[in-house]
């Protein structure tokens, strides 16, 4: 607790005198000095991100076009672009399973992968974990413009490994191409998005798992407990702030799954196929020039993103004292 | 020995262990791997070998002249440590106002910091993309650099609200005691044990500034001269046939400094802040 109370300023220099001018001189430095700090940092904010989220609300309710972004005038057509979005058949049967649809299984695969791979390091000795530790880093580090490209040059239909491999193994007659099929290209973004993705799970849990008492687990193990019932019973209660975060982390980055999806070949609006909310909302309005729709889209994805945020900062407020 | 379990383990535990980081370490490194030999093989994309069959710098020349690399790397490295400059700095000033100070309205601006983490990237793009073009900074560095910032600045505060809050209050009184004004004290307490903090920030807002692409992609558009790594790499896509030991040549020395910084905040964040300045 001590360490959260507030710090008094001491008096300016030349002021030491205990007078009664020098005391509210220094409490009016001392109020007003949080503010000062903040005051750079918080006009970035609120220009850059606070004024921008009203905008796009603000323009989903226009019919906002590249003539409105020239002419700055204003349409105003109240919610037909909200009644658009929610009545287009693209919605429900294209975009929403595949933004709800990929985020679950993503979140799945990469919280039960990362899980896995904690406990696996967990019980390596300090060679082997170094070294697997660093190669799940460098999955980490390989930044998902670059990772995509890679992954897209493995499916490659005409000259890539993985087409390669299967018709040397005799699986296939003739290459596939991954890419049209609207399961196979999002089986591409599911792989890329784990192998990004599970690190952070795996160095969280195993941070989390290493705080675990070992008497605990010790015990459970003398009582006969087996391995599973030792990780659902002890490990998983034990962390279940730590699994919590992640998993909510987890799920706000697989909402928003941009570049993954618009780089892969007819990832960027030809393919309707494979449209998420985040490509929609970019495709209508950079595309079509339909800014307004696009910012409908771009607002709905806000909307639920924001609702798991309240769950997160729920959550961050139960585990620490702000 | 384990670490969750008493007993010795089997010799089927063994093999399964084996088996599994064999695995991981294939499905973690694979991708990197099948990047450097591409970019190493003078014959890739002709055929496919798991060795470069025809080991060759030249993909890596091509990129760094004709392919124009030499100028977006150029232009990343100016916009990623534009960002970091001044991202750091204005985090720092904001992390000591919520962390030391307790004034009203604290929570919120927390709350705030927060929030705008989650806000999707798609739904700032149509507004920051109007609002930098009334300001004509479209298809400028700087325009990319005020938005980089914005992004990388929550991010930034929260991290080292916790980095500000593990600093001693009573390192700070005893300089107060010294004599020190508050301007004194932040320099020569508060500055040098934040300093790892600082550096762990600073290397995330790089990173997110040399990655980032939506906006690079949006806000330069078709000034070339002006492209950053991340979108540089369209360039190779040919409208015939794509140029994979080029791509994979550029995407090589776009991922090796984040490797490199990755490394070096993993140690940094291991390191005790203050370990030792308070006694008991």
């Amino acid at each position: 607790m001590s360490s959260t109370l507030p710090v008094t300023a001491p008096a300016e220099r030349g002021t030491t005198s205990a007078g009664a001018g020098g005391r509210r001189g220094r409490s009016w430095v001392a109020r007003t000095r949080p503010w000062l700090l903040l005051a750079p940092g918080l006009v970035v904010l609120v220009v850059l991100m606070l004024w921008p989220l009203v905008r796009v609300f603000l323009f989903s309710l226009q019919d906002y076009g590249l003539p409105q972004i020239v002419s700055g005038e204003q349409e105003w057509n109240g919610v037909d672009n909200y009644v658009e979005v929610l009545t287009s058949a693209q919605l429900w049967a294209v975009v929403l399973p595949n933004t709800i649809g990929f985020a679950a299984l993503a979140v799945t695969a990469t919280v039960a992968l990362g899980t896995a791979v904690a406990v696996l390091l967990a019980s390596l000795g300090t060679l082997w974990r170094t070294v697997v530790s660093s190669a799940i880093m460098a999955a980490w580090a390989m930044p998902a413009v670059t990772g995509t490209y890679v992954w897209i040059w493995i499916f490659d239909a005409d000259r890539g490994v993985f087409n390669h491999v299967l018709q040397t193994l005799g699986l296939q007659d003739q290459p596939v191409n991954w890419f049209t099929d609207r399961w196979s290209f999002y089986a591409i973004v599911l792989l890329n998005v784990v192998h990004h993705g599970f690190p952070f799970v795996a160095v969280t849990v195993l941070a989390g798992l290493l705080g675990v008492p070992k008497e605990l687990l010790e015990a459970a193990e003398i009582d006969g407990a087996g391995a599973w019932r030792r990780f659902f019973s002890i490990i998983v209660p034990q962390l279940r702030q730590v699994f919590a975060v992640v998993i909510i982390m987890s799920t706000i980055w697989d909402f928003k799954v941009f570049a993954q999806v618009y780089l892969m070949p007819g990832g960027a609006g030809t393919n309707r196929e494979v449209l998420n909310l985040g490509v929609w909302s970019y495709v209508e309005s950079f595309g079509q020039n339909r800014y307004g729709f696009g910012s409908a889209i771009a607002v709905l994805l806000t909307v639920m993103l924001l609702a798991i945020t309240v769950v997160y900062v729920r959550t961050i407020l139960k585990e620490d004292e702000l | 020995m384990s670490m969750l379990s008493v007993r010795r383990p089997t010799r089927a535990v063994q093999v399964g262990k084996g088996v599994a980081v064999v695995l991981l370490l294939f499905f973690t490194l694979f991708p990197a791997y099948w990047m450097l030999v591409s970019a190493l093989d003078a014959r890739a994309g002709l055929g496919t070998s798991f060795l470069p069959a025809e080991p060759t710098l030249d993909h890596f020349r091509f990129v760094l002249t004709e392919g124009g690399f030499d100028v977006f790397l150029r232009n990343s490295a100016v916009v990623a440590l534009a960002t970091v400059l001044v991202s750091a700095l204005l985090a720092l000033l904001a992390a000591v106002a919520v962390a030391r100070f307790r004034f009203r309205g604290r929570l919120q601006i927390l709350l705030m910091v927060l929030v705008v983490q989650m806000v999707p990237l798609e739904a700032l793009v149509i507004p920051l993309f109007v609002q930098v073009r009334d300001l004509q900074l479209l298809e400028t560095l700087l325009g990319l650099v005020v938005v980089y910032v914005a992004l990388a600045l929550p991010f930034g505060i929260w991290m080292l609200r916790g980095f500000v809050a593990a600093v001693p209050v009573e390192l700070e009184e005893a300089a107060y005691i010294d004599g020190a004004s508050w301007g004194r004290m932040f320099r020569s307490v508060l500055f040098p044990l934040v300093a790892p903090g600082l550096v762990a920030t600073s290397i995330f807002s790089f990173i997110t500034a040399w990655n980032e692409f939506l906006f690079a992609m949006t806000l330069l558009g078709g000034a070339t001269d002006s492209y950053t790594v991340a979108i540089g790499l369209r360039s190779f896509f040919g409208q015939f046939s794509n140029q994979w030991g080029a791509i994979m040549a550029a995407s090589t020395l776009i991922t090796v400094p984040v490797m490199v910084f990755f490394i070096l905040v993993q140690r940094r964040l291991a390191s005790g802040l203050t370990a030792g300045a308070v006694k008991g």
